[in-house]
């Protein structure tokens, strides 16, 4: 049982975003806006494993919160899949403080790509209506989650990445 | 060395007596320094129903409520058979299902909350849900033991109002924040703050007459349109149970 928890353990961490997206907790948010919780899990898994796995587990990732949203018109998928590729380009850094702070970084902007492809996709589909109204609220969203995603990923990506190496040494 | 035995092993303060005295002697000057506080309150307490002003107040406005109530069914009653007479849409109370907020997604672009009743509990896609203060959204789809909620103020959502004062039409656009705009496709609309928009009875989506919100700011005219702000009556944030309505269409 152990052992088992010990090989899969990436994939039950995997299991556990949709679950803290639907949960939304809202003393962890900032402005109402939540961390983009996907990019914790695909930034360690794609410098690990790769850009092929990381397009992968961002197609799925996007899949899984597409159906959990209720906005059929918008999806997630595109930018968590550019995300996956990229991430999946970086490499570890030998120094664990400026990994630190690049874990932050990559993941604000991860967030940023994210946000601004789901935007253009609601920009698009309401072309012909008033756009102008859409800007102030979009800013806001996509700071506020820039902000806190790179607030929180050092954190996160640090022990994710940690675990699921660890993970990968086991197998 | 001589032992003296003992002649018996009573002493006062074994005496439980003596203790309940002392209890109450504490007690006695307990009340004297606090200046016979307990009495009072404890008199507060037992006279409180029969206080002549606040008797008569709550007695008052019982019968307030109960006016209310049947004046409110009353009109209810009137406004479906008017309804039924005119061939328009409309809502009964039996086909209310309450249901809790089980999941809430209120900020960035998703803004959405899942309930507890699904088709299994006859919750139908497109019903209304409503919640203290009014509209919160339509059921987007539904699985055999939830339902999914798109609020109006997703980016999604776009229903049509009405706007009672100047009995006008408009339309309501969910931007993705907390204040939904409103749409008047007329420039010489005389909206101003306070406003009351409710549900439109011109709309096939919802049933007229649900309580929506109230314009918070009014932007420049533009290109023949002039928008609002909508400060919503209902709060999905803190909203805990809601009351799903299935729409007769």
């Amino acid at each position: 049982m152990n052992n088992f928890l010990k090989k899969n353990l990436s994939i039950i961490v995997y299991i556990f975003i949709p679950i803290i997206f639907l949960w939304h907790p809202n003393w962890l948010g900032f402005l109402g806006v939540q961390p983009y919780w996907p990019l914790f899990w695909l930034l360690p898994w794609s410098m690990i494993h790769g850009s092929i796995n990381g397009i992968i587990f961002g197609l799925f990732l996007g899949l899984i919160l597409d159906s959990l949203t209720v906005d059929n018109s918008f999806t997630q998928i595109p930018g968590l899949i550019l995300c996956g590729f990229l991430f999946g380009r970086i490499k570890f850094h030998s120094d664990i403080l400026v990994g630190h702070f690049r874990y932050g970084l990559i993941c604000s902007f991860g967030s940023f790509i994210c946000g601004t492809l789901y935007f253009l996709q609601i920009l698009f589909k309401n072309f012909s209506d008033s756009n102008f109204l859409l800007f102030i609220p979009t800013f806001k969203n996509i700071l506020a989650e820039v902000f806190l995603t790179g607030f929180f990923s050092p954190f996160f990506c640090s022990q994710f990445s940690r675990m699921f190496k660890f993970s990968r040494r086991k197998l | 060395m001589l032992e003296i035995p003992r002649i018996s092993t009573s002493r006062w303060w074994h005496k439980k007596k003596i203790w309940v005295l002392f209890g109450i002697f504490l007690f006695l000057i307990f009340a004297r320094i606090s200046k016979g506080s307990i009495y009072k309150d404890f008199y507060y307490f037992i006279s409180k129903p029969f206080w002549p002003g606040q008797f008569q107040k709550d007695v008052i406005l019982k019968s307030i409520d109960q006016e209310s109530f049947i004046k409110l069914n009353l009109l209810e009653k009137d406004n479906i058979r008017l309804r039924k007479i005119l061939s328009l849409q409309e809502s009964s109370n039996n086909d209310n299902i309450s249901a809790a907020v089980i999941s809430r997604k209120t900020g960035s672009w998703w803004r959405q909350i899942i309930l507890n009743k699904g088709s299994r509990d006859g919750v139908e896609i497109g019903s209304i849900v409503k919640g203290p203060g009014g509209l919160l959204g339509r059921v987007n789809n539904t699985s055999l033991f939830t339902s999914s909620v798109t609020l109006i103020t997703s980016p999604e959502s776009k229903l049509g109002v009405w706007v009672d004062r100047i009995q006008i039409n408009g339309l309501l656009v969910g931007l993705g924040d907390d204040s939904p705009s409103l749409i008047l496709f007329s420039k010489d609309a005389d909206i101003k703050v306070g406003d009351f928009i409710s549900s439109s009875p011109a709309s096939t989506l919802l049933t007229p007459n649900i309580p929506i919100g109230i314009v918070q700011s009014i932007d420049e005219p533009h290109k023949a349109k002039k928008i609002a702000k909508i400060s919503l009556l209902a709060k999905p944030h803190v909203i805990d149970w809601v009351q799903i309505l299935k729409v007769k269409i």
